[in-house]
């Protein structure tokens, strides 16, 4: 399987805090993996690590077979990270922030699917307003956009769904689908929206302790999915209450 | 914790983060103390300093003015910030709550305390004598307790604006998505530059630098306190410009840490902006005041405006490639 993303014994924290202790993570083209864990498990520290944010103390990443270190250059143009909406620039207008995050990852121009998707978000009459004026759910709807520039082979998102309103919700989770299904990209989605990972993804890791301590298969989620009653909160609760009492 | 202050949660929120930013950070909070304390004696030992002091002393009505004013404004930007924070602070649906006014109250007590320390140190030093201290104590009293009450009668203003609203939008290029361009990042320092040497900022500056300027029988000409005005508030904004690339530096930098952008690319494309415009004003300021003082200006504005921008240009490139440094932008892989 064409792997764009793969994580290896990953070694990771702040200052003494060791936040992952033996991270192990694929994700494959065409495919959408998400990335489940209690507050504070170090997901969005995975998440930072990948993305080149913060250094890792020990392990690998590669992206699209180049190493993150040895070949920033390469990994980081197949890569697509949906920020923080906190730290969105709030003195330059959504359009700005667009223009320049599309020149800084050297494309020629901006794609005419993200456009569409700025319209189907109902994004473009914000788009000459400073993000400092933006609510939480058009910050996000930005960064989204920011990610998906330049049909980049892995796309990386932290709680992409905070924030947004359902209709726009369910616009992004058909358009990832739609990108994933295509075999255009891999999706890795942090996220505490379990809807979201039973109907779209088609795997699940569970971080806990600073390992992933849980996979679940695609047939593994569709089989929680049929099963009424036993959906993958239930199976995460006691994942998690195994964990603790191991 | 005392009763009273639990009855007071804004208050004694603020009294626990005071103590615990000792707490967590003694060494730096010694060091801000201590560095407050060589501020305070530096300013007693400038040569200006007791005889504007005195002056303000024997003219206390305008002493009592300069202080009514100060508290005014004081008081009504503060009610103002009372008034949003009682609604929107995370203490803001406790029944036990501190009034907007009990805020306003505690915090111009602090700062008037901070006046009359500031004034009893002076004589303490002997910068002052004790009659004008006298009058100076009561006066800047007197008038912080009129300002206080005139400031919490004045009508209110509009919700307070955030800062961004003193930047400007700048016109969208017409090829923003056919041919995207890394330009407009240059309007990110400028609109915090903006925001910097917005007029409430500027303004205490400019007061020193005017009461800086003799008056009296040998006073210096209006046009002249006029010129060192304009002079200040321009490089007021030109310092503006590069502190703002500094800082905007570091934020841009991880925001495009996981694009492939280079270092280069990213100080030319944060920085010409900066650059130019500090050039523009500073050669407009040169070209003023050469036409008034052309051999002053030759001699000694010319070097110093050089100075200053290649200073400007070097702080700001280095901010630039600190930046990258830190958030693993351009060919600073992250990944062991």
């Amino acid at each position: 399987m064409d792997e764009v993303l793969l994580v290896q014994s990953l070694q990771a924290g702040y200052d003494k805090l060791i936040v992952l202790n033996g991270v192990d993570l694929k994700v494959a083209r065409g495919e959408w993996l998400a990335l489940l864990g209690p507050n504070a498990s170090g997901k969005t520290t995975l998440l930072h690590c990948v993305v080149g944010l913060l250094a890792p103390s020990a392990g690998s990443i590669s992206i699209c077979g180049h190493g993150l270190r040895d070949e920033a250059k390469a990994a980081k143009g197949a890569l697509g990270f949906g920020c923080a909406p906190e730290s969105l620039p709030n003195l330059l207008t959504g359009r700005q922030c667009l223009e320049i995050y599309a020149a800084a990852k050297g494309l020629a121009a901006i794609g005419g699917e993200v456009l569409a998707l700025a319209e189907e978000f109902a994004f473009s009459p914000m788009l000459d307003r400073f993000v400092g004026s933006y609510s939480l759910g058009t910050k996000q709807k930005l960064a989204v956009l920011l990610a998906l520039l330049g049909e980049p082979a892995l796309v990386v998102l932290d709680e992409a769904f905070n924030g947004l309103d359902p209709a726009s919700a369910l616009v992004l989770k058909r358009h990832l689908r739609s990108r994933v299904s295509a075999r255009n990209c891999g999706v890795l989605l942090a996220t505490h929206a379990l809807d979201v990972v039973e109907r779209y993804s088609d795997r699940a890791s569970l971080l806990l302790n600073g390992r992933i301590a849980r996979e679940w298969s695609s047939e593994e989620l569709a089989a929680l999915r049929a099963t009424p009653g036993e959906g993958l909160e239930v199976a995460m609760a006691a994942a998690c209450a195994g964990s603790q009492g191991a | 914790m005392p009763r009273w202050m639990a009855a007071h949660p804004h208050l004694s929120s603020r009294l626990l983060a005071w103590r615990n930013a000792y707490r967590y950070r003694p060494v730096r909070t010694l060091l801000a103390a201590i560095l407050v304390f060589v501020a305070l004696a530096v300013i007693a030992m400038l040569p200006p300093t007791g005889p504007i002091l005195g002056w303000l002393g024997r003219n206390w009505a305008i002493a009592f003015v300069i202080a009514a004013s100060i508290f005014t404004l004081s008081t009504a930007r503060r009610r103002q910030h009372a008034s949003i924070m009682t609604a929107t602070s995370w203490l803001a649906s406790l029944p036990a709550g501190s009034p907007p006014w009990m805020q306003v109250v505690s915090d111009m007590a602090g700062r008037l305390a901070g006046f009359v320390a500031f004034i009893v140190l002076m004589r303490l030093a002997g910068v002052i004598d004790g009659a004008d201290f006298s009058r100076l104590a009561v006066a800047t009293v007197a008038g912080a307790l009129v300002g206080v009450l005139a400031g919490w009668r004045l009508p209110r203003a509009d919700i307070g604006a955030p800062g961004f609203h003193s930047a400007i939008v700048r016109r969208t290029r017409a090829r923003w998505a056919s041919r995207p361009s890394l330009s407009p990042l240059g309007n990110w320092p400028a609109a915090q530059g903006r925001i910097f040497s917005r007029p409430r900022r500027m303004a205490p500056m400019l007061i020193i630098a005017m009461m800086a300027i003799p008056s009296g029988l040998h006073s210096a000409p209006g046009q002249v306190a006029l010129a060192v005005a304009g002079v200040c508030m321009a490089l007021f904004s030109v310092i503006s410009l590069t502190a703002a690339a500094v800082r905007v530096a570091f934020g841009a930098a991880r925001w495009l840490a996981p694009t492939t952008l280079g270092r280069w690319r990213f100080t030319v494309a944060l920085g010409w902006r900066v650059e130019l415009t500090q050039i523009l004003a500073l050669a407009v300021l040169l070209l003023l005041t050469g036409s008034i003082y052309p051999r002053g200006t030759v001699a000694v504005g010319v070097p110093l405006v050089a100075l200053y921008l290649c200073a400007s240009l070097v702080v700001v490139t280095a901010a630039a490639f600190e930046a990258c440094r830190r958030a693993g932008l351009g060919a600073c892989g992250r990944g062991s």
